[in-house]
């Protein structure tokens, strides 16, 4: 498969999933399985842009390693913090007053 | 882009070689075989390579950092104010926030297709492809400009509670990088078009193409925080 029929398929799959996640923004529902199922869906979307619009596979591996946990670190901070908003707010409650 | 070349300053067998070798004229003359020139547009790059410029990714990082203060910002906002976050999606128009998403994934996958073009050495179509990019790119500040208007139509301004000032800091933000971008772009589709870009040389095209497709990265964390789970 040619370079360009994959960034086609990346682009493809990135607009299902941009629609799908948005059919998952308008079903009623909220909490932990939401977050986990938006994470998971926001953890793809980046996935393909580094690999396939980026080529972040080519790049340095301090450029890879720094973007890819930028990437890999916000799916998860969405997770803990909608798991962990409680001890969050008393963590940070002395820094907001 | 970057060839499969090294220069000899750089190759420590180049300078082992001329450390150590005899000069005599027993020595019989063999020049190295060089390595078959890879084929452009498939060949897979050196590892280890900088994408576009040094200069560039110093200023992707500086962008990223930015918005990784902002996302913690947001995310300790939501923890101290779980009601109004949950509450603040059904505010914003989802439509609008899709639409974001398609026009800059869509110019971002332009831009890519530029870049591939250029790799090919098909200029024309390259530049075709970058146009097609800045077309899409500019939905983005057009579809703001009716979100904005039926935000404030719904009284949805600065005033309007933490959850819409997180959004508007962050899409703001947002929406200034998308303007530098979509000024470089021109600056890329001018050069690209008066010929500054070549096979072997291409690599502020390429640099542009890296901070255009992180903002859209950006992009893709915004959304769903603000549009999906609030």
């Amino acid at each position: 498969m040619s370079p360009e029929r994959k960034i086609d398929l990346a682009w493809l799959m990135l607009v299902l999933l941009s629609v799908g996640g948005a059919g998952i923004g308008s079903a009623d529902g909220a909490g932990l399985g939401v977050a986990v199922v938006v994470s998971l869906v926001m953890a793809v979307k980046l996935r393909l842009v580094c690999t396939y619009f980026l080529e972040l596979h080519e790049a340095h591996p301090r450029i890879r390693r720094a973007v890819l946990a930028f990437c890999h670190g916000m799916p998860i901070l969405v997770i803990l913090t909608t798991a962990f908003g409680d001890t969050l707010s008393s963590l940070t409650g002395a820094l907001i007053g | 882009m970057s060839g499969g070349w090294q220069h000899e300053d750089s190759d420590p067998f180049h300078a082992a070689r001329c450390r150590s070798a005899p000069v005599t004229l027993a020595v019989p003359l063999s020049l190295p075989t060089p390595a078959p020139a890879p084929e452009l547009g498939t060949a897979p790059a050196p590892a280890g390579r900088i994408p576009g410029s040094k200069a560039m990714w110093v200023g992707i990082f500086c962008e990223i950092t930015e918005f990784a203060l902002l996302f913690a910002v947001f995310f300790v906002a939501r923890a101290h104010h779980p009601e109004a976050f949950h509450n603040g999606p059904e505010q914003l128009s989802l439509l609008a926030g899709t639409g974001y998403t398609l026009m800059l994934l869509t110019s971002g996958w332009c831009v890519a297709r530029a870049l591939h073009a250029m790799r090919r050495g098909q200029r024309g179509a390259c530049v075709r492809w970058m146009v097609a990019g800045f077309v899409f790119g500019l939905g983005y500040p057009a579809i703001k400009i009716f979100e904005l208007q039926r935000n404030f139509a719904l009284g949805l301004d600065g005033s309007a509670g933490v959850f819409i000032v997180s959004y508007y800091y962050l899409t703001f933000t947002h929406l200034v990088h998308v303007f530098w971008g979509l000024l470089g772009m021109l600056w890329v589709i001018a050069r690209t078009g008066l010929g500054a870009y070549t096979v072997e040389e291409h690599s502020g095209l390429e640099a542009f193409a890296c901070y255009w497709h992180v903002t859209d990265m950006i992009w893709l964390m915004i959304f769903p925080l603000f549009y999906l789970l609030g």
